[in-house]
């Protein structure tokens, strides 16, 4: 079984959304894969962008060059 | 309580739906049909005049115990969201369409599981449509298929179907308005306390855990990712274990006497139906009812949505019949999908492709 560790944890508004940020993730070698919402964060059951706390900068600067809107970031357990 | 931190306790939330479900099946509910939202939004929508088939019109306490149980414990733990605005329209059809095909299959996937469980053995052939119905909807999600975002809404929007189904409730228990079967499926039932507080537990517990059957296909699909069936596996083996006890468990094709006919392409291509719109629609029809019940308006529309279908279903003659036996001849008769129900879901089964391929991420921008 995976061992929990601290992770950030990027909420989209869509599915589509998320599934946009991995191939935009594959595509730049950005590290991260994509994960249900953790239950922590939300009642909804869509999907979420788990990647290291230090890829907080690096992610927020893909993202932003990539046209993807972000919900909210979250650091938890994962 | 914290229902999904781990795979023990989601498995334990299914325990306890399954739990609910033996209950009611035990204390009344139709035989291997305990708890099937297809079939109590069909009897529920005969109760209250969208159909005439005098046989399946009751007001499912379930069906409103589930939404109010959502909401009721949404609302107590700060998890209530009023949100609207993804494309409910497109979501009304993919509820149709989720109606429609589970009554040519004669089942939701929540039934789907209890039919497994029971030895149907064209419950186990119908799950193969329905992961190849979740499978394509997956794809089209790789796609970039999304019917845009949800928006924070007016706090009452979220309520009006709780609300709806709490005047339900009142309209079957104060009045004699709605209409009640006196024979078929929709007479046979759990006692009404006894279908609402199941149907309470049933909603809080699945608002929790996010149980979800097309959902936790497509989290395997998608990310390798075995939460969401933990919790179907522990609601599959206390309703396996209840049909072995009380001797329901007959493994077959053509039982008699159960709701289930063995047209297998049907069965298939019904549930292929329903794992593709509730994929695109964001969950199963037990998940919409949950959605609905924590806020979601886009939800509600969905629910609505299944209801015309459910009325569509008996009006145009789109529901398949059940394998029943002859009570003068002791003849087994086959239950069949009409021609209407099987022209009805192959329009259904393309409605999703075009829904499916139609509705681009780059569009809501």
């Amino acid at each position: 079984m995976r061992k929990k560790e601290l992770k950030l944890v990027v909420t989209f508004h869509t599915t589509a959304d998320a599934m946009a940020m991995e191939k935009l993730c594959r595509e730049q070698q950005v590290p991260g894969r994509l994960i249900p919402v953790p239950r922590a964060i939300s009642a909804g059951c869509g999907l979420a962008w788990c990647a290291p706390t230090e890829e907080r900068d690096h992610l927020t600067e893909v993202m932003s060059s990539g046209g993807i809107d972000l919900e909210a970031l979250h650091e938890c357990m994962v | 309580m914290n229902l999904s931190d781990s795979k023990k306790k989601l498995a334990l939330a299914g325990v306890i739906c399954g739990l609910v479900a033996a209950c009611l099946a035990y204390f009344g509910n139709p035989a291997n049909m305990a708890f099937c939202i297809a079939c109590f939004i069909r009897d529920t929508a005969g109760a209250l005049g969208m159909h005439s088939t005098e046989t399946v019109q009751y007001a499912r306490p379930e069906i409103i115990g589930l939404v109010l149980g959502a909401f009721i414990i949404s609302a107590a733990t700060k998890e209530y969201r009023s949100t609207a605005g993804s494309s409910p329209m497109v979501r009304f059809v993919l509820g149709m369409i989720l109606a429609i095909g589970s009554l040519v299959f004669l089942g939701c996937p929540l039934r789907m599981i209890i039919r497994m469980s029971a030895g149907d053995l064209n419950a186990w052939v119908a799950l193969i449509g329905f992961v190849l119905g979740v499978g394509t909807g997956v794809f089209a999600l790789k796609k970039g298929f999304s019917l845009g975002r949800a928006h924070l809404t007016n706090r009452v929007s979220g309520g009006v179907l709780p609300a709806l189904m709490l005047g339900i409730l009142i309209l079957a228990l104060a009045t004699n308005l709605l209409k009640s079967s006196e024979s078929g499926p929709g007479s046979m039932h759990a006692p009404i306390l006894m279908s609402l507080a199941g149907g309470l537990i049933f909603g809080a517990v699945a608002q929790k855990a996010r149980m979800c059957f097309a959902g936790s296909i497509r989290d395997i699909i998608l990310m390798r990712n075995f939460d969401l069936i933990t919790i179907i596996g522990g609601f599959f083996a206390v309703m396996l274990i209840f049909n072995i006890v009380s001797g329901n468990f007959t493994p077959g094709f053509n039982t008699p006497g159960i709701i289930a006919h063995s047209e297998h392409l049907w069965n298939i291509l019904g549930m292929y139906a329903v794992g593709f719109a509730a994929v695109l629609a964001g969950g199963c029809p037990l998940r919409q009812l949950i959605l609905a019940g924590q806020g979601s308006s886009d939800s509600a529309v969905t629910v609505l949505g299944m209801f015309a279908g459910a009325a569509a279903a008996h009006n145009f003659g789109l529901a398949a019949s059940g394998t029943a036996l002859n009570a003068e001849t002791q003849e087994v008769v086959a239950g069949a999908v009409p021609m209407n129900g099987k022209v009805a879901v192959i329009l259904c089964i393309i409605v999703c492709f075009v829904i499916a391929f139609t509705n681009k991420r780059s569009e809501g921008k």
